[in-house]
């Protein structure tokens, strides 16, 4: 079945939303769901349409063990685990919470600097709290707000990219993202911005020989994924600095 | 419920797992998702044990959140409707297998009636399409009621309302596409919203 016609589409993603698509037919969809753009827009406009109708539902005030329990699963027990952490360090959140990126960079560059210096600093953490060597970049958008990060291990040849706002992708466009070297010679296509959450690109050679005299990264809105050798069609939506952690 | 503008600033902070962040979301909705889930589920241990779930998935999943598909508050009562929907399916399916099938649907059919129909006119008012909706029949806007505010699936709905399967799935097609035309006019007459 062609769940892509539009017809179809709009009315499994109305009777998903609802709640009447039931049994395997949901699951179905829901994996759909995950896999197209078109789908997720078409459910997203009907349950913005019936969340117009939750707001007279009686609200009622949850007992304080369900955030207890909410605390105790995610924070503490995740903790106690001690497994290596898949999600940002905290400390990364201070690097993107501040208004000026520059001051949080500084930021950064003294940890760098003092854990060079100090090695011992670290030596009684445990392995899983020190971040391996990489390439991080922080693109804003014009008003100055963090709106996406990329990262990549040194050594590695795959590049994270997350995004930490929305960002406005015109249908049937890419965002995407490009690699500024710091002698000025042409940016080079890196790979696109998804359009939610995040996800990996595949670099064409490792990051330290791709990114070694990049000095910025930057986002433009292309008609289609640039390939090597293409050069940005237009102005760039986002960028900021490229640096590296070590 | 609280403003979408400070939500979409802090589910982006969630998605950096900033716990302060996370908190603010959940202090700022636990009470109205909680009502949610509880019309659905109909009893506050299974409604909190959804709320958690929901909020777990949040901690785990704020990058997924993209305001151009949804705003905030919708993407947090999508989240804990869903919950709700498959830990009622969930639980009909284990009730349904482990004790013969009596009446306990039917015996609380005529009050969840009631409830959803009061609610979707209560919405209906506050969206200002009680007149546009009015031109549904009593039926079509109480099987979309059973629907959003129960999680009932086209089968319960037509126990409840003794009607047949097909005319059901006839209402609740045409209580969406009324609602959907409703809320369009509606926008229009207000103008885009600042």
């Amino acid at each position: 079945m062609n769940y892509l016609l539009p017809d179809r589409l709009d009315r499994l993603a109305r009777e998903y939303a609802l709640g009447t698509l039931a049994g395997p037919a949901r699951r179905r969809f829901e994996r759909l769901l995950h896999q197209t753009p078109a789908a997720m827009l078409a459910v997203g406009a009907w349950q913005e349409r019936l969340a117009s109708l939750a707001s007279t539902v009686p609200a009622m005030q949850p007992s304080g063990s369900v955030w207890r329990a909410l605390e105790h699963r995610l924070f503490i027990s995740s903790a106690r685990a001690a497994s290596a952490p898949t999600r940002p360090p905290q400390w990364l959140w201070g690097l993107l919470s501040g208004r000026a990126f520059g001051g949080a960079l500084a930021g950064v560059l003294l940890c760098a600097l003092l854990l060079r210096l100090q090695p011992g600093l670290i030596g009684m953490e445990p392995e899983s709290d020190v971040l391996p060597a990489s390439y991080v970049g922080l693109l804003t958008d014009a008003a100055g707000t963090p709106t996406v990060l990329a990262s990549s291990k040194r050594h590695g040849r795959r590049l994270t990219v997350k995004l930490l706002q929305p960002v406005v992708i015109p249908a049937g466009s890419v965002a995407q993202l490009w690699a500024l070297p710091k002698d000025g010679s042409a940016a080079f296509p890196v790979g696109a911005v998804p359009v939610t959450g995040s996800a990996t690109v595949a670099l064409a050679d490792t990051s330290e020989k791709l990114f070694f005299n990049v000095s910025r990264l930057a986002v433009s809105i292309e008609a289609a994924p640039a390939k090597a050798g293409d050069k940005p069609s237009g102005d760039f939506v986002l960028s900021g600095h490229c640096v590296k952690l070590w | 419920m609280p403003a979408d503008e400070d939500l979409a600033a802090l589910l982006p902070r969630v998605a950096l797992s900033d716990r302060a962040a996370f908190e603010q979301v959940y202090r700022a909705t636990c009470a109205h998702l909680l009502g949610v889930a509880f019309r659905i589920l109909n009893n506050r241990e299974r409604a909190e044990e959804v709320l958690q779930e929901a909020f777990v998935n949040v901690w785990h999943s704020a990058a997924g959140f993209n305001a151009s598909v949804a705003g905030p508050m919708t993407w947090l009562i999508n989240i804990v409707r869903n919950k709700a929907i498959d830990a009622l399916r969930a639980g009909k399916t284990e009730r349904v297998s482990t004790i013969a099938l009596d009446d306990e649907v039917l015996a609380v059919a005529a009050d969840e009636a009631q409830q959803p129909q009061e609610l979707l006119d209560q919405s209906l008012t506050k969206l200002r399409i009680t007149g546009c909706m009015g031109e549904l029949g009593a039926s079509q806007r109480q099987a979309l009621a059973l629907a959003y505010y129960r999680g009932m699936v086209h089968t319960e709905i037509a126990q409840a309302l003794r009607a047949p399967l097909g005319t059901v799935k006839a209402w609740v097609r045409r209580g969406l596409d009324k609602l959907k035309a409703c809320l369009e006019a509606a926008e229009v007459r207000r103008g885009p919203l600042p």
